[in-house]
């Protein structure tokens, strides 16, 4: 059994708090995306699952085993790194050899483990390369090979797509959901990079500044978000956040007035992605800011008092800027959070 | 590395100026003392000096009969290549624990290794002197060796800690993940990592041993012990003073192994030489 | 620091179960992993003290004594009180550092002005083999050379005379300053590649946008060098200059082979007034006193000037 569970897990780095107080439950074979803008936490809490660092506070549990005391050569974790960590002085075959002598592994298995593993990741003819003479993509997949060679209990991934140009990261992106997806092996993955995480994760953790903003399936994270941080990081391009009051079932903001649910009153932010508004109407009324055609779609920015919104319009929608606009919100895809940034829900 | 720029600002006239003229005092005095080392020794001293000497190999028939430059050769090559050994011996882990490591007393501890580069040959060399009496290791080879090794160690030290601090810490961390132990880590990732770190820590380090003077000169007082540096000293042919043609051909001997190691290492030279302040 | 660790969740027993692999997973004691840089450090430590702690020691003690062979007096700070009464002690410290600092002054300059001037030139590497040359010949062979250059082989003089800026020939050990020069000249002639070599890697790894902005700005390169060139050096220049000038004031050999202290101590240098008197003298006690004092006036400087020039390398 691979889960992993950890119980109120807290980093402190002298007086600064890197993570916390931070629960979560990661099931078998799960792949697991830790998702958030740099200095969140996620790198530092994936390290301590593998054993680079030690919490402060709090149990990390392995397979229903406790490890904190255990260390990190010790631990079946594999773990694979964003800058590829490839031993510069070794045969691609010795590099994903290494793990296997490290482990006590009987050498009468490992040509046949290494080889299994080169061909999972397409390096079978560059065996007997270095590091040095193979390109970033054939590096990280070298990278994933060490890793897999083991069959370890959970995969550890620190942003390995990161230095990748996009072409090479998409594609790459399919290979390891694919590879993840016939090993059966836990899988905790961490980027910033939302498009990853989305296309990736069984369940997405966001965080920010140390504590873990929400969880959930990349749907749910999509079309219920949590709170305002949430609601922005998702989508691209991003939600529009629109702050206002809500009085009697009406929302108004300078420019907008859009009907709400009774139980939203006060001041409180209206969230409404890109795709939901539509041209035309009078939810929001102001001038043309930007067109911006991009071939299957065109950005349209709106000023409304002070405020940009972004609007996803039809391909061939064309404008002057500073024409006067009406924008419809779509009532279905509405969200409404609180002063504090949280997210109101209720019954209505 | 060097563009080729003509219009650069100075006029080429002086810059070749400057160069060629120091490039002359540089080299005038070197050919002139490789004549020395191939001329007979009626030719050396006289009242007025001569430029254009007759060709001799006197220098060299003396050296290889007068004098046991063998073993002059020998002690140099045993006392250095054993002096470099023990300090890469010592210096590989310290380098480790100073460039990997958070401890407490970490920058004293690396501060106390520098200064002992600053210390002068004189401080200690008498209390060296009594030391090595009592051992009863005066005019061994032994304890030039130990002596190199010591004044060494504190340069070994820092040249290899500051290529070790480049090595990214990933590297680590994926051993580490592996399931490698501090020391498989150190001998199977670190070390690979720096060996041009420790190549250059270990050819300075021949150089500076080689060319050491006043320890060896006190130390070794029979030609039991003697090395390059010190045997020149000591070639005076009784009422015939200092033998210069044969000085001069020793010092060449001498030479051309440095010549070839610099060449080896010159990438690496500066950042040697300030053990790491100043990369090249 | 723990805190009260909560059940386990059901579907495992916390117990240690060996990973696939077959080994029992070690737990490594915090002291052991706290001692281990310690324990890396200790051969070079242990090995580092012997050598300077033990003989530093033994020559405080000594110097507490006065040395006839075997016979040890006790004097207490006599030793001391002599010394620093001692006229040719004052003289050979005063030697060093006019000596020392005259050359180098001078080999800062030069090396300064070639590797300015050969940094860039398409002739680098053969500018740069031929002026390490003086460097790589064993220091006593540089002794020879130019004590036979000047002295005994009177060449130096002879140039001087076929360029007529003098009449007969030069004894360069006869007169004060004439035989510093010879020391200089052979310090300088042999180091000025070591600073030469850092300054050129300094130099080459020189943003050159800067310098063309300066250009392009109108600068000529007198000024170009002096207003951005060298302030950018500066923290090499002060690594380089400390470095060759700690080595400079234990200058030994070519005081032992060229001048041996004449014309009447005006070249001695502290190294060689402690080898005079241990080991010509045989003042042994006298000789540890002045080398307690050179110690205490290292740790002085190294203290102050060295760790502050070498502070950045120390991160």
């Amino acid at each position: 059994m691979a889960s992993i569970h950890l119980q109120n897990i807290v980093k402190r780095y002298g007086g600064f708090v890197g993570v916390q107080n931070m629960s979560l439950d990661i099931a078998d074979e799960e792949f697991l995306v830790l998702l958030g803008p740099s200095g969140c936490g996620k790198t530092t809490t994936m390290r301590m699952i593998a054993g680079l660092e030690e919490p402060t506070e709090g149990q990390i549990v392995i397979g229903g085993e406790v490890v904190n005391e255990i260390d990190a050569r010790d631990r079946d974790v594999a773990m694979v790194f964003q800058g590829y960590a490839l031993y510069p002085n070794m045969s691609i075959y010795e590099n994903i050899r290494f793990p296997l002598r490290m482990r006590g592994i009987p050498a009468s298995e490992h040509d046949a483990r290494i080889r299994k593993a080169a061909d999972m990741v397409e390096l079978g003819s560059f065996l007997d390369r270095k590091p040095g003479a193979l390109s970033g993509g054939q590096r990280q997949r070298a990278a994933l090979a060490r890793a897999v060679v083991r069959q370890p209990q959970v995969f550890l991934m620190d942003e390995p797509l990161s230095n990748l140009d996009a072409k090479l990261r998409q594609s790459m992106r399919v290979q390891i959901k694919h590879m993840q997806r016939q090993l059966k092996v836990t899988t905790v993955y961490v980027t910033h990079d939302q498009i990853e995480a989305m296309t990736l994760a069984d369940r997405i953790v966001i965080m920010n500044k140390g504590a873990i903003q929400q969880v959930g399936t990349p749907d749910e994270i999509y079309s219920d978000p949590a709170n305002t941080f949430v609601a922005g990081f998702i989508g691209s391009p991003p939600m529009n956040l629109i702050e206002g009051s809500a009085r009697d079932g009406r929302f108004t903001a300078p420019g907008i007035s859009v009907p709400c649910p009774q139980f939203v009153q006060g001041k409180v932010t209206l969230g409404v992605r890109p795709e939901d508004c539509h041209v035309g109407g009078d939810n929001l009324q102001g001038q043309v800011y930007g067109v911006e055609p991009t071939g299957d779609v065109t950005y349209l920015t709106v000023l409304a008092g002070t405020k940009k919104i972004e609007v996803k319009a039809a391909r061939d929608y064309r404008s002057d800027i500073d024409v006067p606009i009406g924008i419809t919100f779509d009532p279905a895809h509405l969200y409404f959070f609180d002063e504090g940034g949280q997210r109101i829900r209720g019954t209505a | 590395m060097a563009t080729a720029r003509k219009s650069r600002g100075e006029s080429l006239l002086l810059r070749y100026l400057v160069l060629g003229g120091w490039a002359l005092v540089c080299l005038l005095p070197i050919l002139w003392f490789l004549s020395i080392g191939f001329r007979p020794r009626t030719e050396v001293i006289t009242p007025q000096p001569i430029y254009w000497p007759t060709f001799s190999l006197d220098a060299w028939h003396l050296l290889v009969s007068d004098w046991p430059i063998a073993q002059y050769l020998r002690n140099s090559v045993i006392a250095v290549v054993g002096s470099v050994i023990i300090d890469l011996i010592l210096a590989i882990p310290a380098a480790y624990a100073l460039s990997r490591y958070e401890f407490k007393g970490r920058e004293d501890i690396g501060f106390y290794i520098l200064s002992t580069r600053m210390m002068a040959p004189a401080i200690v060399a008498v209390p060296i002197f009594f030391l090595f009496k009592t051992m009863g290791l005066l005019d061994s080879v032994w304890a030039l060796m130990l002596i190199y090794a010591a004044i060494n160690l504190s340069l070994v030290t820092w040249i290899i800690r500051s290529y070790m601090l480049d090595i990214p810490k990933e590297l680590e961390d994926a051993a580490r993940t592996d399931g490698a132990g501090d020391l498989t880590i150190l001998r199977e990732i670190i070390v690979p990592a720096c060996l041009p770190g420790i190549i250059t820590a270990a050819v300075i380090a021949a150089i500076f041993a080689i060319n050491e003077f006043l320890f060896t000169l006190l130390i070794a007082s029979t030609s039991n012990a003697y090395t390059m540096s010190v045997a020149l000293a000591n070639f005076t042919g009784g009422s015939d003073g200092i033998i210069y043609n044969a000085i001069a051909l020793v010092s060449f001997i001498a030479f051309v192994p440095i010549l070839i190691l610099v060449i080896l290492i010159q990438k690496h030279l500066s950042r040697g030489l300030t053990m790491g302040a100043v990369k090249g | 620091m723990r805190t009260d660790a909560p059940p386990v969740p059901a579907g495992g027993v916390a117990s240690a179960t060996p990973n696939r692999s077959g080994t029992p997973p070690r737990r490594r004691s915090p002291a052991l992993r706290k001692a281990f840089p310690y324990l890396l450090l200790a051969p070079a430590m242990i090995y580092l003290l012997v050598i300077t702690l033990y003989p530093g020691l033994f020559a405080i003690y000594q110097s507490l004594f006065v040395v006839k062979f075997v016979n040890w007096t006790w004097t207490g700070f006599g030793n001391y009180a002599l010394i620093l009464k001692d006229r040719e002690f004052w003289a050979a410290l005063g030697n060093t550092a006019l000596i020392g600092g005259i050359s180098l002054a001078v080999q800062t300059v030069i090396a300064l002005a070639i590797a300015y001037f050969a940094y860039r030139d398409p002739l680098i590497r053969g500018w740069r083999i031929v002026f390490l040359m003086p460097m790589l010949f064993m220091p006593s062979a540089v002794a020879f050379i130019w004590k036979l250059a000047f002295n005994d082989g009177r060449v130096i003089s002879d140039l001087l005379i076929r360029l007529g800026l003098t009449g007969g020939n030069v004894d360069w050990l006869a007169s004060v300053w004439l035989a510093r020069m010879e020391l200089i000249v052979a310090d300088v002639w042999q180091w000025t590649p070591f600073l030469f070599i850092i300054f050129v890697a300094a130099l080459q790894g020189q943003d050159q946008e800067i310098e063309e902005a300066a250009r392009l700005d109108g600068a000529s390169w007198p000024k170009i060098f002096w207003n951005i060139s060298l302030p950018m050096m500066r923290p090499v220049i002060v690594v380089a200059v400390t470095l060759r000038g700690i080595d400079i004031t234990t200058m030994f050999t070519n005081v032992f082979v060229m001048t041996q202290g004449t014309p009447g101590g005006a070249t001695e240098t502290m190294s060689y007034f402690i080898y005079r008197q241990g080991f010509r003298m045989f003042n042994f006690g006298y000789a540890s006193a002045a080398s307690v004092l050179m110690l205490v006036l290292t740790i002085i400087i190294a203290q102050t000037v060295v760790k502050r020039a070498f502070h950045s390398g120390k991160k």
